[in-house]
């Protein structure tokens, strides 16, 4: 490519607008077409949630328990907890033993809090009752 | 302008014919046919059509396949008012276009009173091959559809279902007799089959029932019955089968608390309950308006006993035995909503079987019998008359703010069937679970009072539509105890052998659509392979797939062909390494056993007290099983065990099936091996459908023939109730006869009805994928539960 590359347009790049410019194309025309040419005939029945073919009883609206959230937010902390791990790996001879005892103790409060977590159900599906 | 829009017609129906998207309405046994078609001996997807969807919003082809129900019909009406245009429907076996065989007060007469139906499949039920007939059909009428003109927003064009719901006495006609006999009279009037003038069939002699005989008098058991109640109870004499005793309703509760839990032996168990209405009565009627029946039975020794209550008034009132047996709930309530008869101190007495809306109690003598007598369900019918909101199933137990209600079925791909649940869900927790069951009631009870004995045979393989065969042999096990028919031992080693082969063919089924439920597809494959093979086998001998109808009364229909020993001794081979196929898939495969293990256990004082029977009772540790309790038709004679589970969860009545089918195995070779030599059928006519090249020889050959097979032939005076071990459990049959061509009362006792009414108990607490694994591994069937 070198410097000169910005002065004239590359064939490669051409050849990527192009692709670009077929696949939002296409797109569009078979969204549109779809939109257009689509048969629509809304009645009470057909906009009714499907419920195995009943009515449905009450509002899908409510306050819906999600045990499985805090398996997802512990999750996430841990995950996060392990980018600090890596990189500290990465620079572990320079930190030195400072390095290393800051990370033990880190991964120490990190092994509690677990042990907390398990020992009041966060991470039992069914434990987490509401009521 | 008209050119171009001819060859968009053409490319927009050369889509639409090869991308049908069908979605399956199973309502009944032509759906296990329905379903047949897309694995892999007829593979639909050949055809363009996919995987058959469960959802309206992704389906552009209703295929309605089954039995119609006045109770269902709403929800058939609104999936199809759900799917997506054009759409177009297909009407799949004779109870679906017509109605069928089912000419009762439950059923509509053709889905086409409620639907336009675009294409017809003729046969009950049609075999796999006639739905991919039925698809190329459609595709050539789409291919005749000018859709260019709708597409584009102009007027004039076709696509879709263009035509309304027929109107009975303009576009379609319901008259069971057909064009040009309507001058004579419909057989089976609502109340009693027809009496006609002149007709000497009643001074046809047949002799006594066979009566049963108690040495040294009646148990010891009775005869406490008798001190403790002191003059409110006393024996019948004689009876055919078993002792029954006549209690007065107000000391009911007495006697049958004595009867389960101080008599000995201990009648655990209560087998049935159920009502005969005494009214049409020709000979001996009683005072009494009705009967309440209870059928009971003890464990150890295995025991059997009648129970009789006679109510007068009107509404008639007995106490409610809910305290004793909890599962009498739903033969309560099943007695209420068919006869009106009331049980006092019942938790929830309300109608269980017939919709709502529905008036009167169909099997009351005085109540019509027959569709055709009442006024045709229409499309307003269906769209007025809703099943019942799910907050009158269960009453919210919590906090309304915190739970989910939700319907699961009757359209659901995991409720094997048109059956119900309203869940109340915490998060995806069960807090409580109702059913609401009767969408598939096909009023076989009412029928069988007008159709003869031997009509009435057909009717019990579609009782059970998986076990065919074995649905005939206790329906025919109780005619012949009644009437003291001896049946030659070939005959009892074919039926035998059919009976056994049925139950494979059942748990292959069970096998797929289970493995299927808790995330396993592949198992459907293999064992429908299998179950083709067995199904070759039983139309290579009987002629039919599904429903052979073979049985007859004293014998088969007809002797086994040629070369039959060949074909079943070459699958009884072949098939125990098939098993083994299977079970390296799934016996060990940690996500099934995560799935099933510990999941609905059932505690096995719970399962004998709710009358649990089959793989399910025997799963939980207990060794019962009527071919070993109550030998008949020569099981006496085979060598087999008895599997039985330990921990009474899902995968412990798995490993019971597949190990039942191994000795079901067992017992096809020894049959085939000993076959006897013989007759297939009795040496005596008088009540059974002789041979007709024999009857064309001899003239009294020929006069049991038309009399057995036009009047029916005279089963004796009297009562019998006898049970099986069907596929799925125990399935008794209880037959009360009047001395005539067709039964006074028939009652089926259904292993299904007794084994899902555990389900609450089982899936409380669970989860809803639990839910489905435990629905999966009780595998009951919605026509035995509802009739």
């Amino acid at each position: 490519m070198g410097a000169s590359s910005w002065g004239v347009a590359p064939s490669w790049l051409l050849g990527l607008a192009l692709y670009g410019a077929s696949v939002i194309g296409v797109v569009a025309l078979v969204s549109v077409l779809c939109h257009w040419l689509g048969g629509k005939k809304p009645s009470l029945e057909k906009l009714r949630a499907y419920e195995c073919g009943i009515v449905p009883t009450g509002s899908a609206r409510l306050a819906y328990p999600v045990p499985f959230y805090l398996v997802a937010i512990l999750f996430l902390l841990f995950d996060v907890e392990a980018i600090y791990v890596l990189c500290w790996a990465v620079v572990a001879k320079e930190l030195g033993w400072a390095g290393w005892v800051l990370m033990v103790v880190f991964l120490t409060l990190l092994m509690i809090s677990l042990a907390y977590a398990w020992r009041k159900g966060a991470l039992d599906f069914r434990a987490a009752k509401g009521w | 302008m008209d050119l171009p829009l001819r060859a968009v017609d053409i490319i927009v129906n050369w889509a639409r014919q090869r991308s049908l998207w069908p979605m399956f309405f199973g309502l009944s046994c032509c759906f296990v046919e329905e379903a047949a078609a897309f694995t892999s001996r007829y593979d639909i997807a050949r055809f363009g059509a996919e995987v058959l969807r469960g959802s309206p919003r992704q389906a552009d082809l209703l295929i309605v396949s089954g039995t119609v129900f006045k109770k269902i019909a709403p929800v058939v009406l609104r999936l199809y008012e759900q799917m997506a245009e054009p759409k177009w429907v297909i009407s799949m076996g004779s109870c679906s276009n017509s109605g069928g065989m089912y000419d009762v007060y439950s059923v509509v007469q053709g889905v086409d009173q409620i639907l336009p139906v675009d294409l017809y499949i003729p046969g009950c039920p049609p075999r796999p091959e006639a739905v991919l007939q039925a698809l190329v059909k459609l595709q050539k009428k789409i291919a005749q559809e000018r859709p260019a003109r709708r597409i584009l927003g102009l007027e004039g064009g076709s696509q879709g279902t263009e035509r309304g719901p027929l109107v009975d006495g303009t576009t379609k006609t319901r008259d069971p007799r057909g064009t040009g006999l309507e001058t004579t009279p419909v057989r089976g009037t609502s109340a009693t089959p027809p009496r006609f003038r002149e007709n000497r069939y009643h001074m046809i002699w047949t002799p006594r029932a066979p009566c049963l005989q108690m040495e040294g008098g009646p148990p010891h058991y009775l005869k406490k019955l008798e001190e403790l109640l002191n003059g409110a109870a006393h024996l019948e004499v004689p009876t055919v089968d078993m002792p029954c005793v006549w209690v007065q309703g107000e000391r009911i509760l007495d006697a049958l608390n004595f009867l389960k839990r101080e008599s000995i032996p201990k009648f655990l168990r209560l087998e049935d309950l159920t009502v005969v209405d005494e009214s049409a009565r020709r000979s001996r009627r009683p005072d009494h308006r009705f009967t309440v029946v209870y059928h009971l039975l003890a464990f150890d020794p295995p025991t059997r006993m009648r129970v009789k209550v006679a109510l007068a008034g009107d509404p008639p009132k007995v106490p409610s035995v809910t305290s004793i047996w909890p599962s009498a709930n739903w033969y309560e309530r099943e007695a209420f909503d068919m006869f009106g008869v009331i049980f006092e101190g019942h938790p929830n007495l309300r109608r269980l079987l017939m919709p709502p809306w529905w008036k009167g109690h169909p099997l009351r003598k005085d109540e019509p019998g027959r569709a055709t007598e009442m006024p045709p369900y229409t499309e307003e019918d269906a769209k007025r008359a809703q099943p019942l909101d799910a907050s009158e199933i269960i009453p919210r137990k919590t906090d309304s703010q915190e739970t989910l209600i939700l319907n699961l079925g009757p359209h659901h791909l995991g409720t094997h069937g048109l059956m119900r649940f309203v869940l109340e869900l915490h998060g995806e927790e069960i807090v409580d679970v109702g059913m609401d069951i009767g969408y598939h009631h096909r009023g076989v009870e009412k029928i069988g009072e007008r159709q003869t004995w031997h009509q009435f045979i057909p009717y019990t393989d579609r009782v059970d539509y998986l076990s065919g065969a074995a649905n005939n042999l206790s329906y025919l096990c109780a005619v012949e105890k009644l009437a003291g028919v001896e049946v030659p031992p070939r005959a009892q080693f074919i039926r035998v052998m059919l009976t056994e082969m049925f139950r494979i063919s059942n748990h292959l089924v069970w096998f797929a659509t289970f493995a299927h439920d808790v995330g396993a597809m592949t198992p459907n494959f293999y064992t429908f392979r299998e179950r083709e093979r067995l199904l070759d086998i039983v139309e290579f001998i009987t002629g039919a797939r599904l429903h052979p109808s073979w049985f007859r009364i004293g014998g088969v229909a007809q002797d086994l062909p040629d070369g039959w020993k060949e074909a079943v001794m070459g699958f009884a081979r072949d098939f125990p390494s098939k098993l083994v196929e299977y079970e390296a898939m799934i016996t060990s495969n940690p996500i099934f056993k995560a799935r099933t293990k510990g999941i609905g256990c059932l505690d096995a004082q719970k399962a004998l007290e709710w009358g649990v029977s089959g793989p399910n009772l025997r799963a939980c540790g207990v060794e019962w099983d009527l071919r070993k309790a109550f030998p008949y038709s020569g099981y006496e004679e085979f060598q087999f065990d008895v599997p039985t589970g330990r921990d009474g969860d899902c995968y412990s009545r798995y490993l019971v099936r597949v190990e039942e089918m191994r000795q079901s195995v067992r017992i096809i070779e020894q049959a085939a091996q000993r076959m006897p030599d013989g007759p297939w059928l009795p040496e005596e006519y008088r009540y059974i459908v002789p041979p007709k090249e024999e009857s064309l020889r001899h003239i009294e050959t020929l006069i049991h023939h038309f009399i057995n097979v036009t009047q029916g032939p005279r089963i004796p005076e009297g009562e019998v109730y006898f049970a099986t071990e069907c596929p799925r459990g125990e399935q008794g049959y209880y037959l009360v006869s009047e001395g005539l061509g067709y039964p006074y009362r028939l009652r089926i006792r259904a292993p299904g009805f007794a084994n899902v009414q555990v389900i609450p108990d089982l899936a409380r607490g669970a989860t809803i994928s639990d839910l489905l694994a435990i629905i999966g591994s009780i595998d009951y069937i919605l026509p035995d539960i509802d009739r």
